[in-house]
């Protein structure tokens, strides 16, 4: 018999348009509990657009996004404060302060939504450095530090008030190989030990294949399909083919077609 | 969350009932000074109905250990569940303190 998962996210035939043009369309999705779900597709597909519905910065024209139970599409401010403190996130940019240190930028969120004493809060800044593998860093400003020590500083920030749920916005951009690779080990760490779901958001293909439990490929505004790593790579989706293995034949489109150049050209 | 301050011999034993979490850790660290005040030496505090202690209660005992160590006196945890005791794992933290399987052979360990 299988498992009944406890779903942390539900989304419900989610829809957006943006000056008539849809970016989402019909959007249906469940992420359960501790796992790593991985929202894939190029540019323009509508996945940082999602991303943007399930925390709550952006109101569908239609449809439904339940976090913990909550339609926040429907949530006041107050509900959606309480809901905010159950989820930590990491953006593209890491989005540090670089007026402030490592530690001031990590000890923010307890600051701000905690009444911890400020002894307590230096003890959990350290603890959260030495998750993220940078002991002894705190005391560095931000500006002097390299952009995979930004990312991991930011994602000691989203982790500082013990999340249910982490989501990352392009984890890997900006990164080299390497340091990609250290970020996605964290990820997994992070999951692994702490129980945390984890939404992700890229089209690094080397990363959704070490980290994703699921992937969701995204074309359009539309999910193409989900599944497993497995599933995924052995599908017979010829977008999803051409995707994963970036080549420019197949039939999503890059370039216009030859037909009528000239004739624009000359008109 | 409780905290049930007790004395067995002479050691004073705190018996936490709820999870140690943001909202309640402070609460805890109140009752963890209020024993220092009274210059305890020889400090249990019995984790039997904790089902979880978040980083924040993690970090008040590291505090509670730090706290007690300077003052010359001892702090053992007793009675952890198996999934604070995973907690304790993971943070690495199960080698900084004494941590002794029943209240009374805390008691007497000490």
């Amino acid at each position: 018999m299988e498992e009944k998962r406890e779903v942390v996210i539900r989304i419900e035939n989610l829809e957006k348009q943006f000056g008539g043009r849809k970016v989402l369309e019909g959007i249906s999705l469940d992420v359960y509990k501790s796992e790593t779900l991985v929202i894939v597709g190029g540019s323009g597909c509508g996945k940082s657009t999602l991303l943007r519905h399930i925390i709550g910065q952006l109101k569908p024209d239609a449809g439904k996004v339940y976090l913990f139970g909550k339609d926040i599409t429907k949530a006041n401010e107050d509900e959606m404060d309480s809901i905010k403190k159950r989820f930590g996130m990491l953006f593209q940019s890491a989005a540090l302060f670089d007026s402030l240190t490592v530690e001031e930028n990590i000890a923010l969120p307890m600051r701000e939504h905690t009444k911890l004493d400020d002894h307590i809060i230096k003890i959990m800044v350290k603890m959260k450095l030495n998750q993220v593998g940078l002991r002894g860093f705190g005391h560095l400003n931000t500006s002097q530090l390299s952009g995979g020590m930004k990312k991991r500083v930011g994602l000691a920030r989203a982790i500082a008030l013990d999340p249910e749920i982490i989501f990352y916005d392009e984890p890997s951009a900006g990164l080299d190989p390497v340091v990609t690779a250290v970020v996605d080990k964290l990820i997994l760490d992070l999951s692994s030990a702490l129980s945390i779901t984890s939404v992700v958001v890229t089209h690094d293909m080397n990363s959704v294949f070490r980290i994703a439990d699921r992937i969701v490929m995204l074309y359009k505004g539309k999910i193409l399909q989900i599944g497993t790593k497995e599933e995924i790579k052995n599908s017979k989706n010829e977008y999803i083919q051409q995707f994963i293995n970036g080549t420019i034949e197949g039939p999503m489109q890059f370039f216009a077609p030859d037909e009528g150049y000239l004739e624009e050209l000359t008109k | 969350m409780v905290v049930k301050e007790k004395k067995v011999g002479d050691a004073v034993v705190l018996v936490v009932d709820g999870e140690i979490n943001f909202n309640s850790s402070p609460d805890f660290r109140k009752a963890f000074l209020k024993v220092l005040e009274e210059k305890a030496q020889k400090v249990v505090v019995n984790l039997s109905s904790v089902a979880y202690v978040d980083s924040s209660g993690l970090a008040t005992l590291v505090e509670a250990h730090q706290k007690v160590k300077s003052s010359g006196g001892k702090l053992k945890l007793t009675n952890l569940s198996a999934k604070v005791k995973s907690l304790f794992e993971i943070t690495k933290l199960e080698k900084l303190f004494d941590i002794q399987p029943t209240e009374d052979e805390a008691v007497k360990s000490f």
